[in-house]
């Protein structure tokens, strides 16, 4: 029983720092069309960001989250706004333009990555932060993943609440259900778009802070977030933030099984979990 | 008094020139209807007014300004509004958040949160959809979804309306309701343009008529005259 329990919260903390992976991608391609293969590589970026102001100036890494998070945000901004948006000008349809917006982040990818291993090299990196346990009756739990769980959930449940409640948040989902027909009711698509893409690599921002909480650091790491973001993505549907939650925690709680038999088959159980979701519901989970 | 002034307006395909050099001018306070075959270029048109496309040549004036070459939404707020001959309404938003959004983004003055709202329930009282306001706006009926269309495109305040196709597929009941509720709009100030294939619709609420056939107008005038009209009777029954 305990060990049921125990992997499932294991599951549910893992879980956190999947949906909060996901949230940014899940934005970036169901509203704004673009497949963001270098979402990793923001949010490696950003975890190096944190570690770095962490230990060579000693500041609390969750400061870090109104560092690093904005800062990513206007580096999306301006990508979408330099890159993107010049691409998707000289791009014929909108079909071509997921290909070929697809091989720009591509580019991204390498780009990023190799400035990051530029400036701090390609070794395991990583701090200690709150590194002791805390005890729910007989099950011990890390603090620091748990700290993790609460600001993750936080962060995306504020971010719904923006979606929802906000004047911006009614025209990214205006733009998301139907682009054109939102232009034509007064929405400015184009700032839109740009504003989702920032607001993805702000997700993504922060997703590399509370990773760099818990979890060891490498500037080659990017893809492994990449593709964790994709599934969950897939498992919970594209563009809902609620969907991305349900999505993290259930791959969460499927690694912390699969972790609890064999922790070194961990990444091969999620592509195989991802490729028979492809095969038998390529709509994803909770997708209509 | 001119609303709408459209000269020269042309829009090619490939080689094949869609809207060919169309002039036209839409009278403050009128119902103007657009009618013509398939293919006569007519939702170009509107897609041309509305700023979706781009025209290859041509000037669209409207209210004195120039508009053609402005982003659609920047029309929508000078008050030129269109609704779509497929249904486009947000099929996940609610009805209230559907028409909400034209208040918040499409008007020309900016709102508050709490005005936007007021006048959303005011509009959706005036088309009959509130006790519809917190339905899912993909799960109604077609002719429930024509009518937040329409009521979104009137919380746009728009003074000009462009209406693509509102009664096809609707029941003559239906028909009968929405050909009402257009000249309830009417009454309120706003200029209509109508493409209808509805043609009872038409000759009873329309004052004036254009009919066009291959890109270009190849006769106007009252139903009365237009309905009679040699040309267009060719051309409705073939030559």
């Amino acid at each position: 029983m305990i060990s049921f329990i125990n992997i499932l919260l294991n599951g549910l903390l893992l879980g956190g720092i999947y949906a909060i992976t996901a949230v940014g991608l899940s934005l970036q391609y169901g509203v704004a069309r673009i497949l963001n293969i270098a979402h990793g590589e923001f949010i490696m970026f950003s975890a190096f960001i944190t570690w770095m102001l962490h230990t060579t100036l000693g500041i609390n890494p969750l400061l870090c989250l109104a560092v690093a998070g904005p800062l990513m945000f206007v580096l999306g901004y301006l990508i979408q706004k330099f890159l993107y948006k010049t691409l998707k000008d000289k791009t014929p349809s909108p079909a071509a333009f997921e290909g070929s917006s697809m091989l720009l982040a591509f580019g991204l990818l390498f780009v990023i990555q190799n400035i990051a291993v530029f400036i701090w090299g390609n070794n395991i990196e990583g701090y200690t932060f709150m590194a002791y346990s805390v005890y729910l009756g007989d099950i011990r739990l890390s603090a620091n993943r748990l700290v993790i769980l609460v600001l993750a959930v936080l962060i995306c449940a504020l971010f719904y609440l923006f979606l929802t409640r906000t004047r911006p948040g009614k025209a990214i989902r205006a733009a998301s259900q139907d682009p054109e027909a939102a232009g034509l009711m007064g929405v400015e698509i184009n700032r839109m778009l740009a504003l989702c893409f920032a607001l993805g690599a702000l997700m993504a921002g922060f997703a590399g802070v509370l990773i760099s909480l818990a979890y060891q650091l490498q500037t080659t790491m990017g893809m492994q977030y990449t593709i964790i973001a994709i599934i969950v993505v897939v498992l919970g549907g594209l563009g809902s933030i609620p969907g991305s939650l349900i999505g993290g925690f259930l791959l969460g709680i499927f690694g912390s099984i699969v972790s609890g038999i064999e922790p070194g088959l961990t990444m091969a159980a999620y592509y195989l979990l991802f490729m028979v979701l492809l095969l038998v519901k390529p709509s994803g989970i909770f997708g209509r | 008094m001119q609303i709408l002034h459209v000269e020269g307006l042309t829009k090619y395909f490939g080689g094949l020139a869609a809207v060919a050099g169309v002039d036209l001018q839409v009278e403050k306070g009128e119902i103007l209807g657009l009618i013509g075959p398939n293919g006569a270029g007519k939702t170009t048109l509107f897609n041309l007014i509305s700023g979706t496309y781009a025209p290859n040549a041509g000037k669209i004036f409207f209210d004195g300004t120039k508009i053609s070459g402005m982003k659609p939404n920047a029309i929508c707020r000078k008050g030129l509004v269109r609704t779509f001959q497929s249904c486009r309404v947000f099929p996940e938003m609610t009805v209230f958040q559907n028409v909400l959004l034209g208040a918040l983004f499409g008007a020309p003055e900016t709102k508050t949160w709490h005005q936007a709202a007021a006048e959303t329930k005011e509009i959706l009282d005036f088309v009959g959809l509130s006790e519809f306001s917190d339905t899912r706006a993909g799960s109604l009926t077609l002719a429930n979804q024509k009518r937040v269309e329409l009521a979104r495109a009137l919380a746009t305040k728009p003074r000009l309306l462009l209406l693509d196709e509102m009664m096809a597929g609707l029941n003559p009941t239906e028909v009968g309701e929405a050909m009402e509720l257009v000249t309830q709009i009417r009454e309120k100030g706003i200029t209509i343009v109508m493409i209808e294939h509805v043609m009872k619709a038409i000759m009873n609420i329309c004052n004036r008529i254009i009919v066009l056939h291959r890109g270009q107008i190849i006769a106007e005038g009252t139903p009365a005259e237009v309905s009679t009209d040699k040309t267009v009777i060719e051309v409705y029954l073939g030559e």
